[in-house]
């Protein structure tokens, strides 16, 4: 009984599908869109949102099927979700070898090459791909993808606890946020003395907060009294957060403005997830919840949907948007940083991963169509396995 | 006719130095980059004074010059060269502490060592190359630039930090963005001079002056030590200005 597309929240494919072309156009360094992106006016970014609506999603997803076919087979296709985004991860950290490599073998700048052997990965490949297998070599790009693995390892045993005590969970989740931001826990990664770069013992309440939020909903229980009560809480935090975050990416543009409380609040911790970024995007859920409505007709429309295909496919579209970005970044590196080129790098990188989405989903529609049975046919009960 | 003779001569002789420094025409750069609107207090009073000066010039392999295959063309050397000419008057030394693949924290931890126990009235810091290499995360890179920067404030010790090298083939690899947007964000929450190395230097890429690719092995160290030779008079340029 998955939902029928009637009912489906349309804002979380769309605004997981806006997270994934932010995702992508903040990895290219120096990119003016990047000035348009929630990193430049909130104290979160698009990471945020992804984690979020992820655990969000999952809760809603998987929670049916546990209802529906019980924890064991839930748990199979948890975990058959982590398989898909390990072989993503892999090959993205194939691609991101492939690069580097390449740059390396082609480097003829001396007043370099002493400093860029510290590159780990040059120096011991076989411990770098060892350590990349084991989600403990997290390059640049490669960092988001190992927090959501883990999440999806673990995510059977977070399902079953919100299913009966969401409370209790959530409250768990919460105390381990709280040790970390007061005794700077973090986890180890490669090389020695990393850590990683998204800390999951802290990321993970985003995603467990998602999860039971998730788990309200499917169950009916969500208190739109208690929304709107929230309401004016929410619109003083976010006023506040944008004024301060947009002060600072003005100030960066022209000295003449005041970078307010930069002093205090810089640098803004994103690894433990600083309640400084925590806060306002906490803010921003509510303001969703009560004014953009799961069938808003904004969403629904033609112009939106790419971005709510792109939120649809999201694992594809991600992998694509990492690759891109990396590839936009090398060309804005190799040729000149022109405007005219920093547009068409965005254009057509956007117009790569929502045209994707937009193939993926026609594929996968067509999958879903049944064809008709040839006249021989097959044996009975193996109607619904994946064509070779 | 004789003076040509020896124009012809001595630019024979010098051919061999020549080649490692630039003409002052090839340290250009646009007004902008040039720009200093802070001071260096205890720097000025030494030199009004007229007491000795001690400069350490801390950082990574750009600071060791390795490219250029000598201490004596690496930008510390060139530096006190020209802030020799700037100031005939003072006695300057600029020691140099490049040591090559140290993140900030790790040049901190010298701090003790190759900075303090020098007695500096002026150190440069050079850093970030080897955080953003690293990937090192830009809130403990910025951590350590603070803790410097208050332990040289703490000891009357005026600081200029330099941010890191540009070429395109590693901006291509590493995004430095973080990292210089870091840098000189601690620099100006501290009221320091920021040295834009980075951006001085992809200028002169952009006009073709120092470039590269296709370059021969055997040239590239020359060109680095040109490069080298710019950075050290830009460098004096803005301690010039600096001193009131």
């Amino acid at each position: 009984m998955p939902a029928s597309s009637s009912t489906r929240d349309l804002r979380l494919d769309f605004f997981r599908g806006v997270a994934l072309i932010f995702i992508f156009v903040d990895h290219i360094p120096e990119n003016i869109l990047s000035y348009f992106t929630l990193q430049a006016v909130g104290f979160y970014d698009a990471a945020e949102v992804f984690i979020f609506i992820s655990g969000f999603t999952a809760a809603l997803v998987y929670g049916q099927r546990l209802i529906a076919k019980g924890a064991l087979y839930a748990t199979a296709q948890i975990w058959r979700r982590a398989w898909q985004l390990y072989v993503a991860h892999v090959f993205l950290f194939v691609i991101f070898i492939g690069e580097v490599s390449y740059t390396v073998m082609t480097f003829n700048n001396p007043m370099y090459n002493e400093e860029m052997r510290v590159a780990d990965f040059l120096v011991h490949p076989h411990l770098a791909v060892m350590q990349a297998l084991l989600l403990e070599f997290q390059p640049t790009f490669l960092d988001i993808l190992p927090l959501y693995i883990l999440m999806m390892l673990l995510f059977p045993a977070m399902l079953l606890g919100i299913r009966y005590r969401p409370f209790a969970v959530l409250g768990g989740s919460f105390l381990l946020y709280l040790a970390v931001q007061v005794f700077s826990l973090s986890v180890a990664a490669y090389p020695e003395g990393a850590t990683w770069y998204f800390n999951p013992l802290a990321w993970q309440f985003l995603f467990v907060s998602g999860a039971v939020l998730g788990h309200m909903a499917m169950r009916g229980r969500t208190s739109p009294a208690l929304t709107h009560a929230l309401i004016p809480l929410a619109i003083a935090i976010l006023v506040f957060a944008v004024v301060v975050r947009l002060s600072w990416t003005i100030g960066g543009l022209w000295p003449a403005v005041p970078s307010l409380l930069l002093k205090e609040l810089w640098p803004v911790n994103k690894t433990d997830l600083s309640p400084i970024r925590l806060i306002p995007f906490f803010a921003t859920v509510v303001l969703v919840a009560a004014w953009v409505r799961p069938d808003e007709r904004f969403m629904a429309s033609r112009a939106a949907r790419p971005l709510v295909l792109a939120g649809r496919q999201s694992l594809e579209v991600f992998c694509l948007g990492i690759v891109l970005s990396a590839l936009g970044h090398f060309i804005l590196a190799q040729y000149q940083h022109r405007l005219a080129m920093q547009v068409a790098v965005n254009a057509v990188g956007i117009g790569a991963m929502l045209l994707t989405a937009k193939m993926l989903d026609w594929y996968k529609s067509m999958d879903r169509v049944p064809a008709p049975r040839p006249a021989v046919a097959a044996r009975p009960g193996r109607g619904d396995e994946a064509p070779l | 006719m004789r003076r040509l003779v020896w124009a012809v001569a001595v630019s024979l002789l010098a051919a061999p130095i020549g080649a490692a420094r630039a003409t002052p025409g090839e340290c250009e750069v646009p007004a902008e980059l040039q720009q200093v609107d802070v001071t260096l207090p205890h720097l000025a009073g030494r030199l009004a004074a007229k007491e000795p000066v001690t400069i350490v010039a801390i950082g990574g392999a750009s600071t060791a010059g390795a490219a250029a295959g000598s201490p004596d063309l690496a930008y510390p050397a060139r530096l006190r060269e020209a802030l020799a000419a700037k100031f005939p008057e003072a006695q300057i030394k600029v020691i140099n502490k490049g040591v090559a693949r140290q993140s900030a924290q790790q040049m901190l931890e010298r701090f003790p060592s190759d900075v303090l126990a020098e007695d500096p009235v002026l150190v440069v810091w050079e850093s970030g190359t080897v955080d953003a290499v690293r990937d090192i995360q830009v809130d403990d890179y910025a951590g350590a630039l603070q803790r410097g920067v208050d332990e040289l404030k703490n000891r009357a010790i005026d600081i200029i930090l330099v941010d890191m090298q540009f070429s395109h083939s590693t901006t291509a690899m590493i995004d430095f963005q973080r990292y210089l947007l870091a840098l000189h964000r601690v620099g100006e929450l501290n009221g320091l001079y920021v040295f834009p190395r980075f951006e001085m230097m992809r200028y002169w890429s952009e006009q073709n002056m120092f470039n590269f690719d296709g370059v021969v092995a055997e040239e590239r160290a020359k060109l680095a030590a040109r490069v080298y030779d710019c950075l050290g008079r830009r460098l004096a340029h803005s301690i010039r200005l600096a001193i009131p």
